[in-house]
């Protein structure tokens, strides 16, 4: 399948993420001749198990996440950060820990914007905010090259790309800059080639970056 | 119009004299149609009909604009009913027009004249309606056999015009193309192509040993690692092309993570299976990177006659050397080497397929290799307005032993520009060419 590159918004130091900041970057994309085609909308949940005995939970992963996305409608993607381990699970899954009530839902975000197509590129803009709420905690953007999908191979149109994505935003001076982490992908298991269980682990890893940007803002305000 | 009214003076001219069994034999001998009149004044009067069937329609075009015009006005703002009134006169007077055409049609259809149902009828004295050909040019003269060599002559000249006319055109500008009558090999197409001016080919010297596809091939697979080579059938690439994963159906579920070579699960059988003279579609793969399919006709030739250029992910029955890749990429490098295969085929056909898949190799660069012009690897196109990656490699200075040269970024690895940046180039080097032509 096509490979992406996953972005998080990195706001400078002393300033926070605003709705106005989305739409400039949106313009931005249009101003590309991008064509907006229409919405996308991922989850992600951070899970924690429900022990009879809360002294055992020290022997469950502290971060458990789910991602779901729209791209394949039928999957529920498991992320272990810290064990590097990546699963692909066929969306009742959700259904199950829920009957077996083995997990529940602590957190909950949405991904969510809009889609627009330049030429052979394809550009996700989105927000991140939690479930049935409208607070704005991040921004996300997803560059998706669609005619080859080795990672390997993409490398170098993928940089040139961000070169010229980061060209057009800086001319509106916002205050940050998306960022996007080069993962090793083999860690987890996975190959060159680009799959949805690559796209759930950049997932992992932009929420990561969320929260450490939350509680260095935090951190600044104590 | 003109025409068909002297023809009609001079029927009658005729008419007025032969002799005259008409007047005797008019009720007996003529066809039971409605006139109940000679032969001779039946055509008479077809021929006035076909006259008013053809003012009838030049009428109605007329009709036809000015309604047209009476809706631009009306779409005008600040305008009265005026344009109204005029919708409704051309309306009503089409209509008529319309109308009077039908009846004109009937009583043509009913002389026989759009039907030819009169040619079959022995007694009408040999003379027959004016026929209508197919390609609506009207042949008057209604004697026998002036009719049906008229009809006839017309018929075979005009065939022979245009067959001509289409011959010629595709001796200019097709010469590599065979002429099935003479039954030639491609030595003989070669031997014609000396007249042609000799380009600056001698790259191509050491190309006498791939005379033949099994050796051109083989070479081919040497001396490119990374490429896959494949031939197949003609009606077993449409399989296989149906069967490859498309990119939206790639499901991980099944394959274990680090096994995602997925398209290989559908290798076509080895070479030494299909028989070297059936071979009609040679498939290059360069994993990850591209497919390209390139057509050879006839089968088993070294002459190829299209080339197209694929995602290394795409799959479906459009995959074929005609067909045309989903993504803006590769639809690009598939117009570009079409152009390229119709330059290698004008240069010397002989070494044309020789020359095509090497050609076709130098994109094995395609998404790490920068543009020569402008240093970068992604341009925004000026006329498409999309990001590209540099998908013109230059296809008159080629020469193979370029490609055959390491991947990386010295001067003699073959080059590559941006759209925009080649047509700069290449007007320039085009007026040259032409200038070498005359």
């Amino acid at each position: 399948m096509p490979l992406k590159w996953v972005f998080n918004w990195q706001p400078n130091a002393g300033s926070t993420v605003n709705s106005q900041i989305l739409n400039e970057v949106s313009q931005c994309v249009e101003s590309m001749n991008g064509v907006k085609e229409g919405r996308w909308k991922a989850t992600l949940t951070f899970y924690k198990p429900m022990l009879r005995d809360q002294a055992l939970a020290g022997e469950f992963p502290r971060e458990f996440i789910g991602i779901s996305l729209p791209e394949q409608p039928n999957k529920y993607y498991f992320i272990l950060r810290v064990n590097k381990i990546v699963l692909e699970a066929d969306s009742s899954i959700q259904l199950i820990m829920e009957k077996l009530q083995s997990y529940k839902s602590r957190v909950a975000l949405n991904f969510e914007g809009f889609q627009y197509q330049l030429g052979d590129f394809q550009l996700r803009v989105g927000k991140v905010v939690p479930t049935h709420s409208e607070n704005l905690r991040g921004i996300v953007m997803e560059v998706e090259y669609l005619p080859i999908s080795s990672l390997e191979k993409s490398k170098l149109i993928m940089d040139e790309f961000v070169d010229i994505w980061q060209d057009a935003v800086s001319k509106r001076s916002l205050p940050g800059h998306f960022m996007h982490i080069e993962l090793n992908f083999s860690d987890y298991g996975l190959a060159d080639h680009y799959t949805s269980q690559h796209t759930a682990v950049q997932y992992a890893h932009v929420m990561g970056q969320l929260i450490a940007t939350v509680q260095a803002v935090q951190a600044g305000r104590n | 119009m003109l025409q068909q009214h002297q023809h009609q003076h001079h029927l009658q001219s005729v008419v007025a004299a032969a002799p005259n069994p008409s007047s005797s034999s008019t009720t007996s001998t003529t066809p039971s149609s409605i006139t109940g009149e000679a032969p001779p004044k039946q055509v008479a009067q077809a021929m006035d009909r076909l006259g008013q069937a053809a003012r009838l329609i030049a009428d109605i075009r007329l009709g036809a604009d000015r309604l047209l015009e009476a809706l631009f006005v009306a779409a005008q703002p600040h305008q009265s009913s005026k344009p109204l009134h005029l919708f409704r006169q051309e309306d009503e007077s089409m209509r008529q027009h319309l109308q009077d055409l039908r009846t004109v049609g009937k009583q043509l259809e009913e002389s026989g004249v759009l039907n030819e149902s009169l040619r079959s009828r022995s007694n009408s004295w040999g003379l027959h309606m004016p026929l209508v050909c197919p390609d609506c040019a009207v042949v008057a003269y209604a004697w026998k056999r002036q009719l049906a060599g008229q009809a006839g002559a017309s018929a075979v000249d005009r065939t022979r015009l245009a067959l001509k006319a289409f011959t010629d055109q595709k001796r200019r500008f097709f010469p590599h193309l065979n002429d099935e009558e003479d039954g030639e090999s491609t030595d003989n197409v070669s031997k014609k192509h000396r007249n042609l001016p000799a380009q600056a080919d001698d790259n191509q010297d050491n190309l006498s040993d791939c005379k033949t596809l099994s050796d051109l091939l083989t070479n081919l697979e040497k001396d490119m690692p990374n490429l896959k080579v494949m031939t197949y059938e003609r009606l077993d690439w449409l399989k296989r092309a149906s069967s490859l994963p498309a990119a939206a159906n790639d499901n991980t579920m099944e394959a274990p993570k680090h096994n995602f070579h997925s398209s290989h699960i559908l290798r076509a059988a080895p070479q030494n299976v299909v028989s070297m003279d059936k071979i009609a579609v040679i498939e290059l793969f360069f994993p990850s990177v591209f497919r390209a399919v390139v057509s050879l006709h006839p089968a088993g030739s070294t002459d190829p006659d299209s080339v197209a250029f694929f995602s290394p992910d795409e799959g479906g029955s459009y995959m074929h050397s005609r067909g045309s890749s989903v993504y803006h990429v590769f639809r690009q490098i598939t117009e570009h080497a079409t152009v390229a295969l119709q330059y290698f085929l004008g240069i010397r056909s002989k070494t044309a397929l020789h020359s095509l898949l090497h050609w076709i190799c130098s994109y094995q660069t395609l998404f790490t290799k920068v543009c020569n012009k402008c240093g970068r690897l992604l341009a925004m196109d000026r006329q498409s307005a999309l990001i590209l990656p540099p998908v013109h490699r230059p296809y008159r200075t080629f020469s193979a032993s370029k490609v055959l040269s390491t991947q990386d970024q010295s001067s003699n690895a073959p080059e590559a520009y941006h759209i925009s940046c080649f047509s700069d180039d290449a007007a320039l080097a085009l007026a040259l060419y032409c200038n070498r032509l005359r």
